[in-house]
């Protein structure tokens, strides 16, 4: 079977001259939980806006393989972008909700891609969108909160909502952009579980950039490092010994574990 | 390099002001020779030129000059030896162009203690300004009523700008138009505002008024062209502030332009935006009593009807309706925008 996607060579050079990512080569498998890591700086950031064209790739390939046929995404232009970005669903540190909508509204908006604008503006929803958000705010276990502000939601609970929106896209990635940065341990956990069982109950591939290792561990299914934009390792999150570990991080790191 | 420029440019200015003053000082010139522009202009750029190579001529012997102070980068500002005030050329630089500028300044303006307090004209102010104190409240209802036509007056211009703003705005906000092409129409867009709000409300009345007629109609026009202009400016002052995360999280359902403008932008400019509109009516009732001055309609037509027959109790009575509205407006609308924060 073909890989979901095929990164060749990916290159990203930003106008102000950093090289964020220096030919990077990888496969996705298709239904695989993918743990991109390495320090702050590394390029994991950069590597999945390229994915999904938030910014835009200066070099190299990414097939795109689905049932319908294959397709570059490093070389799209205008509304095939937009027409990718439904299929490429992505979540972030920050949750990048829109505050002031209440959290079903927020939801509902992960299916902008396929509504009509004028539809959209006046807040016209289709039946079946409202259903499915309204189902995968139960999957992640806040239907109750569905008709309060966003901001008035713990982190947690915001990513959480955040996860709902991703899936009303009816995406074929998820990419998490650091889906845990920015919450506490105990919620850590309560998070990567949601987007497991998001991976094994709805077969969704995910591509997610973590910081600890402890959390790699337990939740990827396979591993890629970057270090200063370039690929070091690839395999088996178990196979990440101390050496492994040292390579990446550099010497003199020490590794911290969440409980 | 840009700060050499800027250095130079500064100086040579100084430099034929200064000597431009002195010229005309010793000279004595008369008044045909002081209105031969293109001739004094000539005169002055030769001054400019000669002013930045003394500006050069100073650099090279190690003299700081008063651009140089200005303008030079931080890191080579810091001088070893610290010299005493008066023995730095910059400042005498400075308190040379201070001094000749006032002196200049009060023959400009005429500025006489003698008339100041000349006593027939002193008295005459002062019976102006007692019947400006005792104000005819016979025509309080008609002034209430043209008050009223000034507010509607605002209100029309408010109301009518703000959709052409609200769009314009995001036209006009660097992180929307990032494409090349948009950046393009970014900047035309932007200099078409600054040249539209750089020409007072008062002009604008004035070519309405020969447009459309003397009346409410040509000030409200006026008026809002110049909101148009200005809340644009500060609405898409707002869009520039806004967080960029909801922007990355819209965009990433792949929503277009105008639906990540919709969901992501609006939600958090609604509130400044009602902010700002509010203030511009506030300011707009202000400008609105001066534009009937000339010929916008409302109170200040009025006004300028009685000042004209120099009916001064008549005047106070208009003079006393417009400061209590504007004092009013101002206080609602501090309270309103605080409310709404």
């Amino acid at each position: 079977m073909k890989p979901i996607l095929e990164v060749k060579n990916i290159e990203k050079t930003y106008p102000n001259g950093v090289q964020a990512l220096k030919g990077v080569s990888f496969d996705v498998k298709k239904g695989e939980f993918l743990v991109v890591i390495g320090l702050s700086g590394s390029g994991k950031s950069t590597l999945l806006r390229c994915l999904n064209r938030l910014h835009d790739p200066t070099g190299g390939e990414v097939i795109f393989n689905t049932e319908k046929g294959s397709a570059d995404i490093a070389n799209m232009k205008g509304g095939k972008i937009r027409h990718l970005r439904k299929d490429l669903a992505m979540i972030f540190q920050h949750f990048n909700l829109i505050p002031r909508h209440t959290v079903l509204s927020n939801v509902l908006m992960g299916g902008l891609g396929h509504t009509s604008t004028i539809k959209s503006m006046l807040g016209i929803f289709p039946e079946e969108d409202i259903a499915r958000a309204k189902k995968y705010l139960k999957l992640v276990g806040i239907e109750e909160k569905a008709n309060v502000r966003a901001d008035q939601l713990s982190g947690g609970q915001q990513q959480r909502v955040a996860i709902a929106r991703a899936l009303t896209q009816n995406p074929k990635i998820l990419l998490a952009d650091e889906p845990v940065a920015s919450l506490d341990p105990a919620t850590c956990h309560t998070v990567m579980d949601y987007l497991k069982k998001v991976n094994q109950e709805l077969g969704i591939t995910i591509i997610c950039n973590l910081h600890f290792l402890s959390l790699v561990r337990q939740y990827a299914t396979r591993v890629v490092a970057l270090k200063d934009g370039k690929l070091m390792y690839e395999g088996d999150p178990k196979n990440i010994d101390d050496a492994w570990f040292e390579q990446i991080y550099g010497e003199g790191a020490k590794e911290v574990h969440i409980e | 390099m840009g700060s050499i420029i800027k250095r130079a440019v500064f100086d040579s200015i100084i430099f034929a002001y200064l000597a431009i003053i002195a010229l005309i000082v010793v000279v004595k010139p008369t008044e045909d020779q002081m209105l031969m522009l293109g001739k004094n202009s000539l005169i002055f750029l030769g001054l400019f030129v000669l002013g930045g190579a003394v500006s050069f001529l100073l650099n090279g012997a190690k003299i700081k000059t008063l651009g140089e102070q200005i303008f030079a980068p931080d890191h080579i500002t810091i001088e070893k030896i610290s010299k005493p005030w008066y023995k730095k050329l910059w400042t005498w630089q400075l308190l040379v162009v201070f001094v000749v500028t006032v002196v200049a300044g009060v023959n400009q303006t005429n500025f006489s203690i003698y008339e100041l307090t000349d006593e027939r004209g002193f008295s005459g102010a002062m019976r102006l300004f007692g019947d400006l104190a005792n104000p005819n409240l016979e025509i309080l209802p008609k002034a209430v009523l043209k008050i009223i036509e000034t507010i509607y007056i605002a209100f029309m211009a408010t109301v009518l700008a703000v959709p052409l703003a609200f769009i314009l705005s995001f036209f006009t906000a660097k992180n929307v138009m990032t494409h090349p092409v948009a950046f393009v129409i970014y900047l035309g867009l932007r200099t078409f505002l600054n040249v539209v709000r750089s020409v007072e409300a008062l002009i604008w009345a004035i070519i309405f008024s020969v447009w459309v007629g003397i009346g409410p109609f040509a000030g409200m026009l006026a008026l809002m062209l110049h909101s148009v202009a200005s809340l644009a400016k500060q609405y898409s002052e707002i869009v520039e502030s806004v967080s960029d995360g909801p922007i990355e999280g819209i965009r990433a359902t792949g929503a277009n332009f105008f639906q990540v403008i919709w969901f992501a932008i609006v939600p958090q400019v609604v509130l400044p935006y009602i902010a700002f509109t509010i203030y511009r009516w506030d300011i707009n009732v202000r400008m609105a009593t001066i534009i009937g001055l000339v010929g916008g309609g409302g109170i200040g037509t009025m006004l300028i009807k009685y000042q004209g027959q120099a009916m001064w109790q008549e005047v106070g009575c208009i003079v006393v309706v417009i400061a209590v509205v504007v004092w009013l407006m101002d206080t609602a609308s501090a309270y309103l925008r605080e409310a709404i924060k």
